[in-house]
């Protein structure tokens, strides 16, 4: 059967595409020595194939039907929101991988809104773009979106349980594959408001610890309230972080790299997940 | 007040160039596709985004409903702290 054998948080902020010099240079190299480094152990890690979380912002789907979470089970392709460097184009997909996933859920109360034709935004072809291309061997990927950016929000803990069902429904796979999960979102920051601009690294280096340890209880334990007033409505999107958390048995792992980067209006972290024997 | 139908006139808008260039030609007509009074045809049609983000508006919205007519970030942020853009 297939595997779970590695996870990782990481940033998809597309102003490092359109304002590439709001960065200072060391920040620059920081994140984007991160992104490399994500991607040789994605190598390392021999991964046949890739999950990657990610969240809408409000791009993908409108007022007419906002699903609470979201996975391919056909053709993948985006960023809809084409950034300079990252034109709309299709992303290899596993198909048959995102389909079971989605079929073990009707069966265990995961009932998924699936994406036949799925078009993603940044949030999953900015990862698919600095972590799984370079890692080589033309990964396939399934792309999940959860509920971050608009009302109703997917609740923190709905996320860990999703995580926990995908991760059961790989070992379900039957395959040899090796799967690597991937959280993608920022922590702090602030979207469209007036305090855009605004980072604070408290709230990262606690997001950061609470996602290296483990910590299931301390991730549950944070409040959208919390999150709203310490990070921002983009920190909403560390609800993939729980997703991936979960999915890889929260055994905790190591922090990559992070920086608090104002001028992309962001603070920027990376880390590696363990995956639970 | 409908935060929805005014959250649905932004997204229509980010979301389709024809809905940009319908609602550049002829700012009325566009709007009165959709379940808004005048005021709330005002606000959109003004780009009064302060105002529709107090009305609960997503600002992920309002700033691209900002940015797409080619207004600057810097105005933007100006009208969100409510100071003089």
């Amino acid at each position: 059967m297939a595997r779970i054998v590695g996870g990782f948080v990481a940033p998809h902020n597309p102003v490092m595409y359109f304002n590439p010099k709001g960065a200072t240079e060391e920040q620059s190299k920081l994140c984007y020595d991160a992104y490399a480094q994500t991607a040789r152990r994605i190598a390392e890690l021999e991964a046949d194939a890739a999950i990657v979380i990610g969240c809408d912002h409000y791009i993908l789907f409108g007022t007419e039907c906002l699903p609470p979470y979201v996975i391919s089970t056909g053709e993948i392709d985006g960023p809809v929101d084409q950034l300079p460097g990252l034109k709309r184009r299709p992303l290899k997909s596993h198909a048959a991988l995102g389909s079971h996933i989605a079929k073990v859920g009707t069966e265990t109360g995961f009932d998924w809104t699936v994406g036949r034709a799925l078009s993603v935004d940044h949030s999953v072809a900015v990862p698919h773009h600095l972590m799984v291309e370079p890692a080589g061997g033309d990964l396939p990927i399934v792309a999940v979106m959860l509920a971050c950016g608009v009302e109703p929000y997917l609740p923190m803990k709905r996320a860990w349980d999703l995580g926990e069902h995908i991760a059961a429904a790989v070992a379900s796979f039957p395959s040899d594959e090796r799967i690597v999960v991937i959280g993608s979102g920022g922590i702090s920051h602030h979207v469209g408001d007036e305090r855009m601009g605004e980072v604070n690294p408290d709230f990262d280096r606690k997001v950061l610890d609470i996602v290296t340890r483990g910590d299931k209880a301390a991730m549950l334990a944070l409040t959208d309230e919390e999150i709203l007033r310490d990070g921002g409505n983009g920190a909403m999107e560390i609800r993939t972080y729980a997703c991936a958390m979960a999915a890889t048995r929260a055994a905790g792992g190591r922090l990559i790299a992070y920086e608090p980067v104002p001028g992309w209006v962001t603070g920027m972290g990376f880390a590696e997940l363990e995956v639970a024997a | 007040m409908s935060r929805n139908t005014l959250e649905k006139v932004l997204y229509d808008l980010s979301a389709s160039g024809a809905n940009k260039k319908k609602f550049a030609d002829d700012p009325e007509a566009f709007l009165r596709r959709y379940q808004l009074d005048d005021r709330e045809r005002a606000l959109v049609r003004e780009y009064r985004v302060r105002e529709l983000a107090d009305l609960g508006v997503n600002t992920m919205l309002t700033w691209g409903f900002w940015l797409q007519a080619g207004r600057s970030n810097r105005d933007y942020m100006k009208i969100m702290k409510r100071e003089e853009a």
